[in-house]
């Protein structure tokens, strides 16, 4: 018997250094595959309801109404001064909800983060509902407030708020009232969970170092709760910029979106081509939107952190 | 909103009977499809049945979404409808596009029908009006006459409603800005005409509080008060009225449009089809339509035959006199100009 | 900010009457402690003994039912935290993970207006006082448990406190470090001069770094003393048995007399009047005794009943004539062993009547 043997005993009976080595690669390689084979269901119905009508969706835009190649789609979208106006006001009112929620649901998540917890479960519940309930009896519901001789206007004229009815329905103020309810709860669940995340370790230390409340919230806790309100806000824009119902309902005709030009586009003109064009020029400034998002914040963080800010 | 319960109750009696008898079929020798609700279940005692009794045949009706479903059936080559039931626009578009048979105006009597309700591959069933409803309390010393009245935000000011699309829209305007009915399609029919429709609407563009979408939409916006005055389907007004909703309209310079029945490119009995159509299109099967819905029929003797109630057949949008003051809706002009006009129309909503 | 708080000399505490409760849970029991300037002073006591509880009174994050609290001559009861002007290093550091090393530590001299060159230079003196000089850049996910603990040190005391608090700094840390850590804290307290109050629930550290101990149990205080007198003479059977190992056996005490199986004691202190006492062993204050009883010691005799082997000691079970079991604890150097009795041999263990300290029996001797 050599040394070597007493150190490695077996390596003599495998006739080599490294015993087993192909036979472990191979079962980690089969593992790797089954691993595979159980996720591939899951992968397929991606594919076929997600990838394959996105790729349906470019090649029809890019079709003539002779089924030749062409860029008349898109040279239409150009060509008319409305295509623009309506991107912009997807892109306004985009804006304006996320900005609305955010003003609204930062301080909602913030108060809800502070509660104990079974009082902070049952507001969340009272945030929430909205998720429970028709999108469409929602809107309408705001449709019978806010109208011309709705319960606002009919309310505020008899306690003397005002004498003739507002206009706060049936155009862009109605909009985002229903949009914001709508999206509202999109935005408090990822900040709420961003604030519960943060360690109250973080605030008492700022606040041992001598800075008084309003400071550890501006410097310390505000930046923490920064990756779920970039998310919650992220979220809130993006479903924004392809909503349908409320704009309709609540716009009056004259908030019009990109959703709804598409809805009309084939509705009315059976023009699956034109409605596809749109809906690629509206994916692809999704995607830029995201695409910048992603280069101005840390997005990875956002969306696989959901919340992080706890540094631990 | 109690009218609309009993509507669908009416409905919903008439589908489980249908069912019934679709059952007991083997294979119905047509498949005919509409729009469903309480106008299919009008359509089917009015004209469905009875039609399908005289010719000893089955029939299976479906309700379906519109000259889309027929397009797609027709590109698939798969059709499985042998009748369908379209507005005339998607009539027109249809024999234009040749998803829908050419009709045999041979075997299908359409003599007696008033003037442009039918079509090469569409013939109309019912008849509806685009009217201007005003609200009866806002004007009580009486509402707008006229697409002038309507257009004269001096002399009776108040919060109109619009359609938020170019259909029906475009001709009220030239009407208002002084073309008279006759040659409304005439002046539309160039880049000019149109835009001079458009900058009409234009003018009175901030006092157009809703641009609708929908009839239930117009319909509701008068019952609630939102707006004062509005365009719309005679039809809904109608229920509204029903509902006791203060509205009123006339049938002055109003626009007779119509649906119309096709049978799909390619149906599988096209021939028993036809022969369908030309007794459906008798008079004395669209004199029973206003028993149960008040839309008129497109052929004017249908009102000679003493079936409709005269008080009822007054206030139809194809009673003679009601007809004569109107302008018939030209599908000729939307098949060739809905392009420039829907995107200006379009323009002027997004500015 | 600071008026007569802040930088200048180490304050004394003043902890008067501090009661806690929680519904009807008393975290803190009328607590009255006094922490001498300068002095290092360990919170010792089990986990939800209040020692936390009473460090975040000192703090100002919990606000107590009443009592009084005077850093130097000042009562500062009522002032809201981030206005008592103390360092704090808390377990998990609390390190602002969006800020790097240098903005942790330059944070509470922000905070009192200091800038430029001044706060680039009191940042890296504090880095270097904790020996990370040069690691201001880092950021804070960057750094090692150890290095982050020291982050968190520099950064409580960079504004120069005059008291410095630490909640279980260390317990994050493995064993070596943290030992490591317990000395080198001691030398930055002895240099810096802070008055520390220290938390920890670990007997060693506590031992091996304060100056005075203050053991806390149920909200109340225990014991409070220099550490040798803690371990050598605790005040009742609770700071015997949580402070060091401990075996407990019955004596009775008359007349000034100790005796335990009918054998006269000799002991450190002698007990004042009756009641019932227990003796106090310690497993490495017992030795084996042969041959003739020597001077000063307390001969027990006993059975071996079982013998381990722990590395650096080892430790003996030993049945005493009545059944109480002691525990016999001795260096495993290879004469020592030579010396030490198989599992059933008879064995007789001296104590040194220095060593025989007797604790009154309140009731709530450990199972």
């Amino acid at each position: 018997m050599s040394v070597a043997d007493i150190l490695h005993p077996g390596a003599a009976a495998a006739g080599d250094a490294a015993p087993n080595a192909d036979g472990l690669k191979a079962d980690a390689a089969l593992e790797r595959m089954k691993l595979f084979g159980l996720c591939s269901p899951a992968l397929l119905l991606v594919v076929v309801t997600m990838v394959l009508p996105v790729v349906w969706l470019f090649y029809l835009s890019f079709l003539s109404d002779e089924g030749t190649f062409s860029l008349e789609h898109y040279e239409r979208l150009t060509a008319s001064k409305a295509y623009a106006r309506i991107f912009w006001t997807t892109f306004k009112v985009s804006i304006l909800t996320t900005i609305i929620c955010v003003a609204i649901g930062y301080p909602l998540a913030y108060f809800l983060a502070q509660l104990p917890k079974r009082a902070a479960a049952l507001c969340m519940i009272t945030v929430l509902l909205p998720f429970w309930t028709s999108l469409l009896v929602r809107t309408y519901a705001w449709l019978v407030l806010l109208q011309r001789k709705g319960l606002v206007n009919t309310w505020a004229i008899e306690l003397g708020l005002w004498d003739e009815p507002i206009k706060i329905v049936h155009n862009l103020n109605g909009t985002l009232i229903g949009m914001v309810h709508i999206m509202l709860p999109f935005l408090v669940l990822p900040v709420y969970g961003s604030m519960k995340a943060i360690d109250t370790d973080f605030v008492k230390a700022a606040s041992n170092l001598g800075a008084s409340p309003v400071k550890a919230f501006w410097k310390v806790f505000f930046p923490l709760s920064l990756p779920g309100l970039f998310a919650g806000a992220l979220i809130v824009f993006v479903l924004c910029l392809g909503f349908f119902v409320t704009p309709a309902v609540l716009g009056g005709g004259r908030v019009i979106m990109v959703s709804m030009s598409i809805t009309d586009t084939i509705e009315l003109f059976f023009n699956w081509g034109a409605a596809s064009a749109l809906g690629v020029v509206l994916l692809v400034m999704t995607l830029g939107t995201l695409f910048l998002a992603s280069r101005l914040l840390n997005l990875d963080k956002i969306l696989g952190g959901g919340g992080g800010g706890g540094g631990h | 909103m109690l009218k609309t319960t009993k509507m669908f109750a009416l409905a919903a009696t008439a589908a489980l009977a249908l069912g019934a008898t679709a059952g007991i079929a083997v294979a119905a020798d047509l498949t005919i499809a509409s729009w469903g609700g309480s106008y299919q279940a009008a359509q089917s005692k009015a004209i469905f049945q009875p039609v399908a009794k005289k010719l000893g045949i089955t029939i299976k009706e479906e309700s379906y979404g519109g000259i889309s479903d027929v397009r797609l059936q027709v590109k698939a080559g798969a059709v499985t409808l042998d009748i369908i039931d379209t507005g005339s626009g998607g009539g027109a578009r249809g024999g234009v596009e040749g998803i829908l048979e050419p009709l045999d105006y041979k075997m299908i009597d359409v003599s007696n029908f008033v003037d442009g309700t039918h079509l090469p591959a569409c013939v109309g069933t019912i008849t509806f009006s685009t009217v201007a409803a005003y609200n009866t309390d806002t004007y009580k010393d009486g509402g707008p006459k006229t697409w002038a009245d309507f257009f004269d935000t001096k002399k009776f000011p108040g919060k109109r409603a619009y359609r938020s699309k170019y259909h029906g829209a475009l001709e009220p305007a030239l009407m208002a800005d002084g073309v008279p009915k006759s040659e409304v399609y005439k002046v539309l029919d160039s880049k000019e005409g149109i835009d001079r429709a458009i900058n009409k609407i234009r003018s009175i563009k901030d006092d157009i509080a809703v641009w609708w979408k929908s009839g239930a939409q117009h319909a509701q916006l008068m019952k609630d008060g939102e707006v004062d005055m509005t365009t719309g389907w005679n039809g809904r007004f109608d229920v509204a009225i029903k509902d006791g909703a203060k509205t009123a309209y006339n049938y002055n310079d109003a626009l007779l449009d119509y649906d119309c029945f096709g049978i799909p490119k390619g149906a599988p009995n096209k021939e028993l089809a036809m022969k369908f159509l030309a007794e459906a299109s008798k008079p004395e099967y669209q004199a029973n339509m206003p028993q149960y819905i008040t839309y008129g029929p497109t052929d004017k003797k249908a009102y000679e035959l003493g079936i409709i109630d005269d008080a009822v057949a007054k206030t139809l949008p194809s009673h003679p006199h009601n007809a004569e003051t109107q302008l018939v809706v030209d599908n000729g002009w939307y098949a060739k100009w809905e392009k420039y006009a829907s995107e200006k129309y379009q323009e002027m909503l997004t500015e | 900010m600071s008026d007569n708080l802040g930088r200048g000399e180490a304050l004394p505490i003043f902890i008067g009457n501090v009661t806690k409760t929680y519904g009807k849970v008393f975290a803190l029991d009328d607590v009255s402690l006094d922490v001498k300037q300068g002095e290092f002073m360990t919170l010792l006591g089990p986990s939800g003994s209040g020692k936390t509880t009473l460090l975040m009174v000192l703090a100002g994050f919990t606000r107590p039912d009443h009592g009084s609290l005077k850093f130097g001559d000042r009562e500062v009861i009522r002032t809201p935290p981030h206005k008592r002007d103390v360092g704090m290093v808390f377990q998990n550091y609390a390190l602002f993970p969006h800020m790097n090393v240098a903005a942790n530590v330059g944070f509470p001299l922000k905070l009192r207006n200091v800038s430029g060159p001044e706060l680039a230079e009191r940042v890296e003196g504090a880095l270097e006082t904790v020996q990370l000089g040069g690691y201001g850049e880092r950021g804070i996910d960057q750094l090692s448990g150890g290095q982050k603990q020291r982050v968190a040190l520099a950064r409580a005391i960079v504004f120069e406190p005059r008291i410095l608090l630490m909640d279980e700094p260390l317990s994050a840390l493995d064993k070596k470090l943290r030992e490591h850590m317990q000395i080198e804290l001691r030398h930055l307290h002895d240099k810096l001069g802070m008055t520390t109050v220290y938390v920890t629930h670990d007997q060693r550290e506590a031992l091996t770094m304060s100056d005075r101990i203050a053991v806390i149990n149920h909200g109340k205080l225990m014991q409070l003393d220099e550490p040798r007198t803690i371990y050598d003479f605790p005040a009742n059977t609770f700071v015997a048995d949580f402070i060091g190992e401990s075996t407990f056996v019955p004596v009775s005490v008359s007349g000034g007399k100790v005796s335990y199986d009918g054998t006269a004691l000799q002991t450190a202190t002698t007990p004042d009047g009756a009641g019932k006492y227990n003796l106090m062993m310690r497993p490495e204050r017992l030795a084996f005794v042969s041959g003739k009883k020597p001077k000063d010691v307390n001969v027990f005799k006993g059975t071996v009943s079982e013998l381990v082997f722990q590395g650096e000691s080892f430790l003996m079970y030993a049945d005493l004539s009545d059944g109480t079991q002691v525990a016999v604890r001795g260096a495993t150097q290879k004469d020592a062993m030579a010396n030490v009795p198989e599992v059933g041999a008879a064995v007789s263990l001296g104590l040194h009547k220095d060593d025989t300290v007797l604790i009154p029996d309140t009731g709530d001797l450990p199972a």
